[in-house]
């Protein structure tokens, strides 16, 4: 079943990503980028290793959090709940079938193709600031959100409003997609919504470069929003996990603004080196006069 | 209403009807009495804080969708009645940690394993066990002397408790009709319904589904797969099975499934078709005999352990001295298991004849004594050598009772003697068995045996998601009872059924009656009155429960031929009868009955 479901969304997601490659980056660019990937891959390696780095991690948590967290964990579920009460079913106002097409298809399917896309299209710039920015802003969403995680435990609001969210649930209306959700989240990991402040790391990108990629914001920020009232109509988080998304999203960016750029790695390398050669020069010299 | 009712022949047949009915009126309202003055009367409500309730449940969607919406039902009725009530989400096991072990809680709402046999209630409730971690009154209730207003047989909740232990036949029946009237009046706990037992099997794989109860080991045994079927692949929902398999614990689960295949105990579970039979056949014993409240118990002869140690009758008496005493008497205090503490009390003392022949004597009936044959019999090599390693020096000995590491271990890998032994796990992910095959069941005539050789539990997301995969041939049975929001997802072309088995675990509403204002049975009553018990069973469970006011069995719950009044559910509690309609709360009708005992402040919240 789970394979079955990831075939049809890497299925869906590469014909979304060609489309969408073909209007919006253009031809040219895509052309270049084919002649120098390798020269840009070497470049960016460092924030590719971050971000892979990050992403393994993330994966090993998946188990480890669990212990992590019961030992350190806070509960906030009732936190949550007593401070915004019932405002998420707010949503319920517009639920209809459609409507639930509509936002499944934007957490699972938009929300793959959001994360995608801008990697993509940011690798095929010949400057590579933006593809490095975007990937350190991904690496520091997954990891800050990984610690907020083991330590505050919640449960989304489907696990309070079964009744009024019977209609909307998505895994009511898709079983299927429980498979690929437990695969990747425990669904304690709540506070803050990944979906939500990674959308908006990629809109904020969008909004910065729209000048290179006018047609691609318009797009970024119809979809992050759709992304964001998502995770709060099929019941998925609260809206307090939500607004800390956006916040994470925030920091995220500007910090991966401050941060890109400011060292080089083969300057620290070479900084490195250099403190090897003086500390075997302290060490080796000592003892060759003691022998 | 405070005097006791006429102490001439009535006294002597215990309650009387005319009694029975003035405590049932009692139970309507809470204030008629007014014996408790609360001291808000006199204290200047300004200052009193407002009342708030924190209601622990498991995750709705993720967890158990009944649970969650009986606990939004009450805490939406609490707040009406001016509560400041919030939700509590926990994981199953840190649920039960917290209620069980913890004990830090206000309210739950859970699933009482419970029993086929309503004795379930001495360990759920005798005051002797409000101390102790575990199954054993996690709600802290004490023989409470507040019910002068009723003339029952027995002078205290605990004598009831005991009574039915002892007394046999209709003697029983009336002593358990008078405990069962004792708890609707206290309400330690709200009973809300029993839940129809559905699971859904594969049928062109497996055939015998019918024969054993699915949640005990007779439901896996006997099954009669098809040609080259190599394996059982059940789906679980809870993945507790995946990461903790120690007999003992506590929060590992609430009924013993998995124990069940795992280790074996000198009787077993049968579903019998006529009431008065005893639900009990001999299983690692191969017979017993009563005398008085004495039982001579015969063993099977060969059995063993499946790491091939022999199992005698040291075992077994070693099992039930290690359940009364986790530490073997090497700690100044006993240290009883957090499980199966109401069983093990029953026994009285043990004598090991030889190998295969000993005597258990019980402090109760035989009915009662042999709920204690069903406990799991453990290796005594094993287990009391887990006692030597953990026992440090010199130093003073005294583990926490029921939450010390040799009853929270995970005994992974389990060494019982059951027709199944663990093979491989995954944490969250699966749990495999395989055959064993030196299982006393495997070739002996009338006895189911395990027929395929692995037994593969794999932990599925949730109901609906199971019901899919059995259906299109993915699995060939859900353990778990299935949740009934899915059962109209179940296909009448595929080759499935949807099998029923007889229930007796109950949905209920938890209190800590050692914290104010759970501790007064007035202020629970009232609570119990907020809850549409009918309303749940027809919304909630789609008329798939059976809702009460006693948690048990039909047969034993006293009817209009009662020597008692009637506890019969019929369209309404007959005790705590829901204020309001169709799930609607009269809110005037409930703020006036919580205003006899407890004041509201001007913005209509209520006081402690």
């Amino acid at each position: 079943m789970l394979t079955q479901l990831l075939l049809q969304v890497a299925v869906a997601v590469s014909i979304l990503l060609s489309v969408a490659l073909a209007g919006v980056v253009g031809r040219d660019r895509l052309s270049l980028l084919r002649e120098e990937w390798k020269s840009r891959l070497r470049t960016s390696a460092p924030a590719i290793a971050l971000l892979l780095a990050i992403l393994l991690l993330n994966r090993i948590m998946r188990q480890q959090g669990r212990s992590l967290s019961q030992e350190y964990g806070v509960h906030m579920t009732e936190v949550f709940y007593t401070i915004e009460g019932e405002f998420v079913l707010l949503f319920q106002a517009i639920a209809s079938p459609e409507a639930n097409a509509y936002f499944s298809i934007s957490y699972v399917y938009g929300y793959v193709f959001l994360l995608i896309f801008p990697v993509v299209a940011y690798a095929a710039l010949p400057k590579t600031i933006d593809f490095r920015r975007l990937l350190i802003a991904y690496s520091l969403n997954y990891a800050i959100g990984l610690v907020f995680y083991i330590l505050f435990i919640a449960y989304g609001p489907r696990n309070v409003f079964v009744e009024e969210l019977t209609q909307t649930m998505l895994y009511d209306n898709n079983p299927q997609v429980q498979y690929l959700t437990t695969e990747v989240n425990r669904n304690t990991n709540v506070f803050p919504s990944l979906h939500t402040s990674l959308s908006a790391t990629v809109a904020t990108f969008a909004y910065q470069t729209r000048s290179t990629y006018p047609r691609w914001f318009p797009i970024a920020v119809c979809l992050s929003i759709s992304i964001m009232v998502s995770t709060m109509y099929l019941g998925i988080h609260w809206g307090i996990d939500v607004l800390a998304g956006l916040a994470l999203a925030g920091f995220c960016v500007s910090l991966s603004t401050y941060l890109v750029d400011r060292w080089s790695l083969t300057a620290i390398l070479k900084q490195v080196r250099e403190r090897v050669h003086e500390y075997r020069d302290t060490v080796t010299t000592p003892s060759q006069k003691n022998s | 209403m405070n005097s006791p009712p006429d102490e001439s022949d009535e006294s002597t047949k215990g309650i009387s009807r005319r009694a029975m009915l003035a405590a049932g009126a009692t139970g309507l309202s809470i204030g008629a009495s007014g014996c408790i003055n609360r001291v808000q009367s006199v204290v200047d409500p300004n200052s009193s804080t407002g009342m708030s309730v924190s209601i622990l449940t498991l995750p709705g969607a993720d967890g158990d969708r009944e649970g969650a919406q009986i606990a939004r039902h009450l805490e939406e009725n609490l707040r009406s009645v001016g509560v400041n009530a919030t939700i509590n989400t926990r994981s199953r096991s840190e649920l039960l940690e917290t209620v069980l072990l913890d004990q830090d809680f206000d309210i739950y709402v859970g699933r009482h394993p419970a029993d086929f046999n309503p004795d379930f209630f001495y360990e759920a409730l005798h005051s002797t066990y409000a101390y102790e971690s575990g199954w054993q009154n996690p709600f802290k209730f004490m023989d409470p002397s507040f019910d002068s207003e009723v003339r029952f047989t027995d002078p205290s909740f605990d004598g009831a408790l005991e009574r039915q232990r002892t007394v046999e036949g209709a003697e029983r029946e009336d002593a358990i009709a008078e405990l069962l009237w004792r708890f609707a009046l206290e309400q330690p706990f709200i009973p809300v319904c029993i839940p129809n037992e559905y699971r859904l099997v594969q049928t062109d794989r497996f055939s015998g589904w019918e024969d054993g109860h699915l949640a005990t080991r007779l439901g896996y045994l006997g099954l009669e797969p098809a040609a080259d079927v190599e394996q059982l692949h059940a789906l679980i929902t809870d993945a507790r099975p995946t990461r903790n398999l120690n007999p003992l614990s506590a929060t590992a689960r609430e009924r013993g499934t998995v124990t069940d295949l795992l280790y074996d105990s000198l009787a077993t579970y049968e579903e019998t078709d006529d009431d008065s039979e005893s639900n009990l056949r001999p299983w690692l014993a191969a017979d017993w005999e009563w005398d008085g409240s004495t039982a001579t118990i015969e063993l099977r002869e060969g059995c063993t352990f499946h790491n091939g140690d022999p199992l005698t009758a040291q075992d077994v008496e070693f099992t039930y001295q290690f359940l009364a005493d986790t530490t073997l008497g090497r700690a100044p205090e006993a240290s009883p298991a957090p499980r199966y503490r109401g069983q093990v009390a029953a026994v009285d003392s043990i004598a090991v004849e030889d190998d295969y022949h000993l005597t258990i004597s019980a402090s109760t009936s035989p009915e009662v004594g042999e709920r204690a044959f069903t406990v799991p019999i453990l290796p005594r090599r094993i287990w009391s050598e887990r006692v030597d390693t953990r026992v440090t020096g010199n130093d003073e000995f005294s583990p926490p009772q029921g939450t010390w590491s040799l009853v929270t271990a995970n005994n992974i890998p389990p060494v019982g003697s059951g027709p199944f032994q663990f093979a491989d796990r995954s944490q969250g992910e699966f749990l495999l068995l395989e055959r064993f095959e030196d299982h006393f069941s495997v070739g002996t005539d009338g006895v189911p045996e395990p027929t395929v050789p692995e037994l593969r539990l794999e932990v599925d997301p949730g109901t609906a998601s199971s019901i899919d995969r059995i259906t299109s041939g993915g699995a060939d049975m859900t353990t778990a009872r299935l949740e009934t929001y899915a059962l109209g997802g179940i296909s009448d072309d595929a080759p499935v059924e949807r099998v029923e088995d007889t229930s007796w675990t109950f949905y209920h509403i938890g209190f800590n009656t050692l914290k104010e204002p759970f501790s007064n049975p007035r202020f629970r009553r009232a609570v119990a009155r907020l809850v549409d018990k009918g309303w749940i069973t027809e919304t909630v469970f789609n008329g798939h429960a059976r809702p009460v006011a006693a948690p048990v069995a039909e047969k034993w719950t006293p009817d209009s031929d009662s020597e008692v009044d009637s506890l019969v559910w019929e369209d309404k509690d007959p005790v705590t009868p829901f204020l309001g309609t169709d799930g609607e709360l009269d809110v005037k009708a409930a703020r006036s009955l919580f205003a006899e005992d407890y004041e509201y402040d001007d913005n209509g919240n209520l006081l402690r």
